[in-house]
Parts: C-alpha cells; sequence; structure tokens
C-alpha cells in the first residue's frame, strides 16, 4: 500500500497500451502486404489484456478476506493474437503478381484484412489510455513530493 | 504525549484520512489502467461515511434509549472512531461498454483529481495544525 504501488499499477497501464500502439502501428504498416512467410496475405494482429491479479469476480460487493486478492495491480497484456475471423479483402488486379491464377477467383489479389479506419479509432483510444495513466502518475508524483514538505 | 488532546486527535484522523487517499487512489490507478480490459470490473474504496458516523456517535445521541433488557436494540450505538477502516467495493451490478468492462474514463480521471485535491487539503491543514502548535510552544 502507498503511492508507489499506485505508480507501477499506472506504468502497466502505459506499458500495455504502448504495446497497443505498436502492434497498430504494425498492422498499419502492412496494411498492403500480399506475401508473408506463412503463406497468404498478412493478417492483423490484436492484443489480448487481462487484469494482473486475475481473480473471478463474484456477484457480492463485499468479500471473506481468503477470496479477496486485495487491490489490482494494474494490466497485462497475455497475448498478441493473429486475427483470422475477419476475412481478407479481394481486389481485382490479375497482373499483380501475387495474384490469384485458377480457380473461381482468377485475377483476385488477396489483400489484408486490416482496416486502417479501425485501427485508427484504435490507435486514438490507445492515446487516450495513455494520457489517462500519465495524469495519474504525474498527480501521485505531486501528492507524494507534497507528502514530504509537511512540517517543514 | 498528544493521544488525549485535540490536536492528537486531529493528527490521527488527518493520518487515517490521508491513508486511505493513497488506498483509493492505488485503485482508481487499477481501474484506469484496465480501461481496456474486457469484463473487468471497477472498485470504490468508502470510508467517509463511516467515519462521519463513528464521529458522530461521539456526541450525546439526541434520544436516548433505555435498553433495561440485553435483547433490546438501542437507535444508536456509539462506535470508536479508531474501528473505522476503509472498505474496497466491487461494483459489479452494470456494464457500460460491450465488452462487459464498466469503467468510464472519465469519471475515474475526475475521482483521481478529486482524491489528489483532498490529499493536498489535508496536508494544507496538517501543515496549519503544526504550525500552530508551533506558534504555542514558542519553537
Amino acid at each position: 500500500m502507498g503511492l508507489f504501488s499506485t505508480i507501477n499499477t499506472a506504468a502497466s497501464g502505459l506499458t500495455a497500451q504502448r504495446l497497443r500502439q505498436d502492434v497498430i502501428a504494425n498492422n498499419i504498416a502492412n496494411a498492403t502486404t500480399t506475401r508473408t512467410t506463412e503463406g497468404g496475405p498478412f493478417r492483423r494482429s490484436r492484443v489480448l489484456l487481462r487484469p494482473r491479479v486475475d481473480q473471478p469476480y463474484w456477484q457480492s460487493p463485499f468479500l471473506p478476506r481468503p477470496l479477496d486478492h486485495g487491490v489490482g495491480k494494474g494490466v497485462r497484456v497475455v497475448e498478441v493474437q493473429k486475427d483470422y475471423d475477419a476475412q481478407v479483402r479481394l481486389v481485382y488486379d490479375p497482373t499483380h503478381p501475387d495474384a490469384i491464377v485458377s480457380g473461381p477467383r482468377a485475377g483476385y489479389v488477396e489483400m489484408p484484412n486490416v482496416d486502417v479506419v479501425t485501427e485508427m479509432v484504435d490507435l486514438i483510444s490507445a492515446a487516450r489510455s495513455y494520457e489517462a495513466n500519465i495524469a495519474v502518475i504525474d498527480g501521485s508524483k505531486t501528492m507524494y513530493q507534497q507528502a514530504l514538505q509537511i512540517g517543514s | 504525549m498528544f493521544e488525549t488532546t485535540n490536536f492528537g486527535k486531529f493528527t490521527d484522523i488527518v493520518h487515517r484520512s490521508m491513508d486511505t487517499n493513497a488506498y483509493r487512489r492505488s485503485v482508481i490507478a487499477d481501474n484506469i489502467a484496465n480501461a481496456d480490459t474486457p469484463e473487468f470490473k471497477r472498485s470504490v474504496v468508502n470510508f467517509e461515511t463511516m467515519l462521519g458516523y463513528a464521529l458522530s456517535t461521539e456526541k450525546q445521541p439526541r434520544f436516548r434509549t433505555a435498553v433495561t433488557n440485553e435483547r433490546h436494540i438501542a437507535f444508536s450505538r456509539s462506535m470508536d472512531y479508531k474501528e473505522v477502516r476503509p472498505r474496497r467495493i466491487l461494483d459489479f451490478t452494470n456494464s457500460t461498454k460491450n465488452n462487459g468492462n464498466n469503467v468510464d474514463i472519465e469519471q475515474e480521471s475526475v475521482l483521481a483529481m478529486q482524491n489528489q485535491l483532498s490529499y493536498e487539503l489535508m496536508i494544507q491543514s496538517m501543515n496549519n495544525s503544526f504550525d500552530r502548535i508551533n506558534m504555542v510552544i514558542g519553537g
């Protein structure tokens, strides 16, 4: 307990939101990558977040002490996951080197399933969350410095 | 030395409130850090209401209850303010986002600001209290 644990908690939020921004930047940079080592077009990545103290939520405001894991310690990134749920985009371009040569989709190129608008919205959301965590750290720092001035 | 004086009691209460503020700030920081975590539920800390109640029971109750049997229940039960502990409460009843998360980042930011200001207020009043003591003892 204390202000230092507050700073650590907010710092975990900073780490997670920064990683989200990195992943979004990678998605946008690869928005037109049609060839990857695992075959097929680039797939967008997404970040899975969980609380650091990942306890089940009991449907009760008060808990007996053995069931309570204390104040949460912030957030952590569980996994950076490839998104195979969203479908790839098909663009008709027969002269493209990665165009499908035969079958009903001949002449089409599989483009990544990156939607730039979605990525931008996620980017703004991550940036705002980052700022909120920064505000918590700033405030805690001020509080701690003022507490040191008591009695002087 | 000061425990029984007005100054000692004031210092003790402000000390407890500052501890609660630091505790509440770590809860708010956890809420804000988990603002994008699916299925996360926010927590709040309750303290001031119980502290106010405990302090109000130190005065004589306006309406005394005659308790002549051990099974009688008095209207107001006196309570020592030192027994009051901050309680963390899980706000599990609602979810404001589609992913089951109920952290409103604006609300949490405002709570963090209020928390900081009330901490600064307590530091100021603690300093004032020390200044008065210093004046009295001629330091």
